[in-house]
């Protein structure tokens, strides 16, 4: 039950029969609000008008422009509910569910793709909304009709997600997919979440974490306890190589942590579970670093990198320095790495994952992460010839 | 022939020993003749091999319990999983 009483037999046989239509039930947050059956009815309307009616946008993208601001919202009613019509329009549940986490990676057109932007940023982000986003949108051949329908859709669902909030009313079918934290739909296509990376073959038949998995989604949130002691260290490790500083990685620990618990009904075994963790992991640690914009461009460089410094090492160039010397080079030089190629060597030289594992964490192909480990490390090696060098490895 | 820059662009395929045994041949003949190539295998290799033993990033163990729990109880202190069937 929600705040307010529903009083279903208040209900219009107008209203109820545009929304049998669509929805195939009264949906609860039209019939939470019948103490005004009179704004039911304008509702019900505008609805009709707008989103069921086909003018400019069609309807599947005005849907989804719903699904989009819901998500924005972190509002799981309206998802639930949309994704359902959907389904009656012919769209699957995976993909409007992929919609709502993050339009971007859902297979839409890229004027869709554009579309739902122009949605997100109006919505999330209205102070910095400008006549550049109308443009972005015409330079994509959305005429001005399918503009304003846009805009207009937009404050529909924000009406709408106000309205169910508000009353505090419950969902009508379970809902698939719920936005506890701010994480859907992340600003830019780099650090897209992709909860469950894609390897070759079907499933991983030899996880060995897969039925501590199995028992946590069968309901056991203790048995979590072992996933989180187990692989503590890894994500620890990703992360502090990610934000450089201890307290952040340990902030961040906790949401990958948690996103995981929450996202566990959606791993299917692709993966083993240690990967799909860490990406996960990577994907907080990216965002967080990105949230203070001072990342390093994360697209790749087509400029090749030339080995400078060429000097001969000694034999055993560490003996010149006390095991703690080398632990605090090594990471004082790894964080100067950009990010990209921080990372990757992270996953391949400190945390020894496979080239395979690490390109499904980091979400690239073997040959991207080859190259990036191999950049990162041709930089660091860089960056230890004056330490290292038989001309520089004297301790000064 | 191979060149520098195949060379370089095959060094990562080198150290993690990921080379079909007639291509590292060639690689190995080219590092033979070539000084600037070898210096920078062995310099990488090195660089590697001190950067997997230094210990670096580690996960403090006084803080890997505290952590532990306070996942936990974030977890336990609200969150849900999400129910991945639709309900009748």
């Amino acid at each position: 039950m929600g705040f307010l009483p529903e009083l279903d037999d208040a209900l219009t046989a107008d209203s109820l029969t545009t929304l049998k239509r669509n929805f195939g039930l009264a949906p609860r947050v039209y019939r939470a609000q019948l103490l005004r059956p009179d704004l039911v009815d304008a509702q019900v309307q505008l609805l009709d008008r707008l989103l069921f009616s086909k003018r400019a946008l069609s309807r599947v993208q005005k849907e989804f422009i719903l699904l989009t601001v819901s998500a924005e919202n972190n509002n799981s009613y309206f998802p639930a509910l949309h994704c359902q019509t959907l389904q009656f329009l012919g769209v699957k549940a995976e993909q409007s569910e992929q919609v709502a986490v993050d339009h971007r990676d859902a297979n839409l057109s890229e004027s869709d793709v554009i579309l739902l932007d122009f949605a997100r940023k109006l919505s999330s982000d209205p102070h910095s909304f400008t006549e550049l986003d109308v443009e972005s949108l015409r330079k994509s051949n959305f005429n001005d009709e399918q503009i304003l329908e846009a805009v207009l859709m937009v404050g529909l669902t924000q009406m709408l997600n106000c309205i169910q909030m508000g009353l505090g009313t419950e969902p009508d079918f379970k809902p698939r997919i719920t936005f506890p934290l701010k994480e859907v739909n992340p600003p830019v296509a780099s650090e897209r979440q992709i909860l469950e990376p894609e390897l070759p073959g079907d499933f991983v038949s030899d996880d060995p974490d897969f039925e501590i998995v199995v028992r946590v989604r069968d309901g056991e949130t203790d048995a979590f306890e072992e996933l989180v002691r187990k692989h503590g260290r890894r994500v620890y490790r990703s992360l502090l190589g990610i934000l450089g500083s201890a307290e952040e990685a340990e902030d961040a620990l906790q949401d990958a942590f948690l996103k995981a618990f929450l996202h566990l009904p959606n791993f299917e075994g692709r993966s083993r579970f240690s990967t799909w963790l860490v990406r996960i992991a990577i994907n907080t640690g990216l965002q967080r670093v990105r949230s203070r914009k001072e990342v390093d461009s994360l697209d790749e460089e087509n400029e090749e990198f030339r080995p400078r410094n060429i000097q001969a090492w000694s034999d055993t160039p560490e003996e010149f320095y006390s095991r703690e010397e080398l632990r605090r080079l090594v990471e004082k030089e790894v964080m100067k790495l950009p990010v990209k190629y921080r990372v990757a060597l992270m996953l391949r030289d400190l945390e020894e994952l496979s080239t395979e594992e690490a390109a499904a964490a980091l979400g690239l192909s073997i040959p991207g992460l080859k190259a990036r480990v191999l950049r990162g490390r041709l930089m660091l090696r860089e960056s230890m010839v004056p330490y290292f060098s038989k001309a520089g490895a004297s301790k000064s | 022939m191979i060149s520098c820059r195949d060379f370089i662009s095959e060094l990562g395929n080198l150290l993690d020993a990921d080379v079909a045994s007639e291509f590292r041949e060639q690689l190995e003949a080219h590092l033979a003749h070539c000084n600037t190539c070898q210096v920078l295998y062995d310099s990488t290799r090195k660089t590697l091999r001190i950067v997997t033993e230094s210990g670096s990033f580690e996960y403090p163990e006084p803080i890997a319990e505290p952590l532990v729990t306070k996942v936990m109880d974030r977890i336990r202190s609200g969150c849900k999983l999400e129910e991945p069937q639709n309900a009748d």
